[in-house]
């Protein structure tokens, strides 16, 4: 407070000493200028940090709640015990390298405190909860039965099918409809961006629409089309519909990369004698790698997730893909058996995160709406 | 108005560091010009005066008070950029009264202020445009205008000019300078136009990988390059340079024999200016290959003992042709040698 | 003679053109088209028809009728709840997280250190990029109501409370959060990049001029923001509209229909009563509020932009 208003008048000096042009005792108090100026950078970055871990541990927590569940309950029961000594133990971990990033503007000091800080977090772990761990709640990947077992209950047949079909499934659903996308998605896309032909305008603003609008609202007609023509409660039904609904959105994203692509490298590949067809296969198509593996990651990522639609469409236990048999794995045993519920969800969402964490540079090139994403 | 003194400054990258310690002082009232390549650390010099990027070492000093942590708001340094970064949202009015935001100023005397300093710039008529509206030689002038009415210390240009066309540099150039004498505010010009720099500053810095070569005027810079890497960078077309190696009171450039006086020895550099090479009737034999007419001069290049030579000679039209023989002069004390290893020049001078 | 020649053969070569140009136009867009119409088009026009027609559980369609219609505004006091609930939840979350926080969110994460900045937006992506199950099953960990929960353990031991339980009293504004920690991140993304995309030189040119941290939030950032945030706002508001599945997964429009906001109504209509027709006329509303919102976005879009004339013309 005393310091600011030191500045304050500092300042008015200096404005004074400047309109007169002259007076060399009217000059600004650099020092006290330089004081404030430190202690407001620190509280700035400080309270700025201190926001931002404080919204984002309601999202950090539950996660790494769940992969502790998995790893640690028995026999159905939670302790909470390991999740709070592991939070003792990694919060403050997080906050001195915070600290020393900020400090530290060198990558190899930075580097050093990590492994250094991973080190210790590694030991003081192991020491302290290591001897809790135990793979027990994954048993369901080997053993097919466990929740008919762990509900006590004699289901004929088993309700549930083996989690690798479901597994299976999930591939399935997910590789094919990326395959769709791809196909379809840059073949439109190439044409629209770069072809001539009447009615042009009107398909694009038709795509536009059809970009903007909630396929959510179709489901009820949808599921009876299905019904009609006889692919309810089967993969192909269901693959054809995800692939179709999110369509429009990805022949504007490779639109936008085709638009991209200079015209004289096209220009002069017909001239050295290709057809278009060819100057798409073989010049063009290389040009947006980036967007095509964009493209794929982030339509997988979609259909790996993908709960409505395949709740509606498919039924029998057969056709279940991951999402479904998560949910009736909760739905059964969820008062029963916390483990085995987190397990299967490490499970499941294991892929989806590491393809995001390590095609993130591949999804930050996609423009959503024309802003870069 | 400040005098400002650089110590040891220094900025380091994650990767590599673009100023490795500079010093500098600079007069209260001057214009320098700190002049360089691109890449060479000159405008990140200018950032940490402006106080938008922080020194990694080193001090800034103010009237002989460190400011190294003032915040830029309270150092009261204008800057015009490249780009002008006139705020597209405002009028130029605004624009221009935008600084007197921060100064606890009345609107009213804000705007007066704004006005006349609008017409110092001579951008009066246009206030009540958006930048959008306004040619690139409009835009330098709300830039500068934006930059002057808070009366700043200091005043600095990051490369003020290159974004206008030949004819509205030129005019541009004077009035800077007019401005600046006007007002007498210490002012730093960042450029990689000699011209630019030579034309409009008292003093011009040569920068180059993060650390100043020389510090001195035009002339200085010109005629005693203190290294290989201003002799190279200061004048066009560029001075010809010729691997040579000295040896006890000779110097031997590929297959010419120089007489060498002074204090040289090993591997050097001999560099001699275009302009510098008279045809005479008495020197180093040399065949034209090629002659390009350049306007008021013409510059040949020539083939003769010591390599390929450039030289310039006064005249619209080319008075020899390709093929032509003739025999190079240059006077001793246009001679300059640098060491090979070091890029120093060396006190020495050679004579055909 | 010669000239015959040539000139059939010119039309021989303006027949090849077009017939390359068909042939283009069916391998290029064909596919495309044909999926477009059977799963996006077709149901369209499906829902139309279903939305005046008596469809039930038996799937068969014995006349056409106004009554789904009459019975919207007539007789159905659930539906009129159902949209109370759908106005607090879309202009809760939109307002509050979609927006607001978001732009929060934006210009904290951009004004840290990069590498930190780009952890938290990473973090905040997390929930946006796992399987929405998970996603939901976390936030009934979250909120189970004994004292397992992960809330109420902070509560209890960290605040000394009694545990509470949110999913059964406060049903509403847990899908309001659930919703707004997803929605929250896509705004963080666009803004992020707005943010980004403005010219480094202004923020340098306004700190040089003096201002602080708030006059260039508003002077230089909130300008450029004008248009992402009327883009998320109109886009938000349809996703929010016509999306019910963390509601589904978290509360199932509970306790009773506290949560069945107006695109849930329609579905559990139509799957769990069976009443495929009136679910229909529901979701007629949704399409028509879906094609007048996507008009509008369109009308924001740049199209001359979007429309750069092809410069090749042969096909």
């Amino acid at each position: 407070m005393a310091a600011d208003t030191f500045a304050t008048v500092a300042g008015a000096a200096a404005e004074a000493g400047a309109t007169s042009s002259a007076a060399a005792g009217a000059r600004p108090d650099w020092p006290a200028l330089a004081r404030r100026a430190r202690v407001k950078r620190a509280a700035g970055q400080s309270a700025l940090l201190a926001f931002l871990l404080i919204v984002s541990l309601p999202i950090i927590l539950p996660y790494f709640w769940m992969v502790v569940i998995s790893f640690t309950a028995r026999s159905g029961g939670v302790s909470t015990e390991v999740l709070w000594t592991t939070c003792a133990v990694v919060v403050p971990a997080v906050m001195i390298y915070i600290v020393v990033h900020l400090m530290a503007p060198s990558p190899r000091v930075r580097m050093v405190a990590g492994v250094l800080l991973l080190m210790t977090v590694g030991a003081l772990l192991a020491s302290l909860v290591g001897g809790q761990l135990h793979l027990a709640n994954y048993r369901f990947l080997w053993r097919t039965n466990i929740i008919e077992e762990i509900r006590s209950k004699a289901t004929a047949g088993g309700q549930f099918p083996s989690v690798w079909i479901a597994f299976r499934n999930s591939l399935l659903l997910a590789f094919s409809q990326t395959a769709i996308i791809l196909t379809v998605a840059s073949l439109a896309g190439y044409y629209i961006s770069r072809f001539a032909f009447r009615g042009r305008e009107a398909f694009l603003q038709g795509m536009l629409v059809l970009h903007a609008f909630p396929a959510m609202t179709l489901i009820i007609p949808i599921f009876l089309i299905l019904h009609w023509v006889g692919l309810l409660d089967t993969m192909a039904g269901v693959i054809l519909v995800l692939a179709t609904i999110e369509l429009p959105f990805y022949v504007f994203i490779l639109k936008g990369f085709f638009d991209a692509v200079p015209w004289d490298i096209e220009m002069s590949a017909m001239t050295d004698g290709a057809t278009r067809r060819q100057a798409f296969r073989l010049v063009v198509l290389p040009q947006i790698k980036v967007g095509l593996i964009a493209v794929a990651v982030f339509a997988f990522i979609r259909a790996w997730e993908e709960y409505i639609f395949v709740r509606t469409l498919l039924i029998e236990n057969k056709n279940w893909v991951m999402s479904l048999y998560l949910f009736w794995v909760s739905d059964d045993i969820m008062g029963v058996d916390y483990g085995i519920v987190a397990a299967v969800s490490v499970f499941y969402v294991v892929p989806s995160l590491l393809l995001y964490v390590f095609c993130q540079k591949y999804l930050t090139q996609m423009t959503i709406g024309g802003i870069r994403g | 108005m400040a005098r400002i003194e650089l110590t040891n400054l220094r900025k380091q990258w994650a990767s590599a560091a673009a100023v490795a310690g500079v010093d500098l002082a600079i007069e209260d009232g001057a214009f320098i010009a700190v002049l360089g390549p691109s890449g060479c650390g000159k405008s990140t010099t200018l950032m940490m005066l402006a106080g938008i990027y922080s020194p990694t070492a080193g001090d800034i000093v103010f009237d002989g008070a460190r400011v190294n942590d003032v915040e830029a708001r309270d150092r009261n340094v204008g800057i015009v950029f490249q780009s002008y970064a006139l705020y597209p949202n405002m009028s130029v009015l605004e624009n221009v009264m935008f600084p007197l935001r921060f100064k606890k100023v009345e609107r009213s005397e804000a705007e007066r202020r704004a006005r006349e300093t609008a017409a110092l710039v001579q951008i009066a008529p246009l206030l009540d445009r958006r930048p959008s509206q306004l040619s690139g030689g409009q835009q330098q002038r709300v830039a500068l205008a934006r930059a002057l009415v808070k009366r700043p210390h200091l005043l600095l240009l990051d490369e003020p000019l290159s974004n206008l066309d030949a004819s509205l540099r030129l005019s541009m150039r004077t009035e800077i300078r007019r401005i600046q004498r006007e007002l007498g505010v210490t002012t730093i010009l960042v450029t990689h136009d000699q011209i630019e720099a030579t034309t409009m500053a008292d003093r011009i810095v040569v920068m180059n990988a993060g650390r100043v070569e020389q510090v001195g005027t035009a002339k200085e810079l010109y005629e005693r390059p203190h290294t290989l890497f201003v002799a190279t960078f200061v004048g066009s077309p560029p001075i010809n340079l010729f691997d040579a190696r000295a040896e006890a009171g000779t110097l031997r450039v590929h297959e010419a024999n120089l007489s060498l006086s002074g204090a040289a020895g090993g591997a050097v550099v001999l560099g001699i200016r275009p302009e510098s090479l008279r045809v005479e009737s008495a020197g180093t034999p040399a065949r034209v290959t090629a002659a390009e007419p350049m306007g008021r001069e013409v510059l040949y290049t020539a083939q003769g003992p010591m390599g390929v030579v450039r030289f310039l000679e006064a005249g619209a039209e080319a008075r020899h042709r390709e093929g032509d023989s003739l025999l190079l002069a240059f006077s001793p004390q246009e001679s300059l040698l640098f060491d090979k290893a070091t890029g120093q020049r060396l006190e020495a001078h050679v004579s055909a | 003679m010669t000239t015959s020649t040539d000139a059939a053969e010119v039309s021989g070569f303006a027949r090849a053109q077009v017939r390359r140009q068909r042939a283009n136009f069916a391998l290029f867009l064909g596919p495309a088209l044909v999926l477009l119409a059977c799963f996006f088009i077709a149901p369209v026009i499906v829902d139309l028809v279903l939305a005046f027609t008596d469809m039930d559980r038996t799937l068969a369609v014995t006349r056409f009728t106004l009554e789904n219609f009459e019975r919207m505004i007539t007789r159905d006091s659930r539906l009129v709840a159902s949209l109370g609930v759908t106005a607090v939840f879309v202009l809760a979350t939109l307002g509050i997280f979609n927006v607001t926080f978001a732009l929060l969110l934006a210009l904290t994460t951009t004004a840290v250190p990069r590498g930190l900045g780009a952890f938290f937006r990473a973090v905040w992506l997390l929930p946006r990029m796992s399987p929405s199950v998970v996603y939901a099953l976390l936030w009934l960990w979250v909120i189970d109501p004994n004292e397992r929960g992960l809330l109420n353990q902070v509560l209890i031991h960290l605040f000394g409370m009694a545990p509470i339980d949110l999913r059964n009293n406060h049903p509403l504004l847990i899908i309001i959060i659930a919703n707004g920690f997803i929605g929250a991140s896509l705004g963080m993304i666009i803004f992020t990049s707005a943010i980004r995309s403005i010219p480094e030189h202004l923020f340098h040119a306004a700190r040089a001029d003096g201002a602080g941290v708030l006059p260039i939030v508003r002077h230089i950032v909130f300008p450029a923001m004008r248009w992402p945030i009327s883009y998320m706002t109109i886009h938000q508001t349809l996703s929010l509209l016509v999306s019910f599945e963390y509601i589904l997964l978290i509360t199932g429009g509970g306790p009773f229909y506290d949560t069945t906001v107006f695109s849930l109504y329609a579905y559990r209509r139509a799957f769990d009563n069976g009443q495929y027709a009136y679910g229909a006329a529901l979701s007629l509303i949704l399409i028509v509020v879906g094609v007048i919102a996507a008009l509008v976005m369109w009308r924001l879009m740049d199209m001359r932009r979007l429309l750069q004339v092809p410069r090749i013309e042969v096909h």
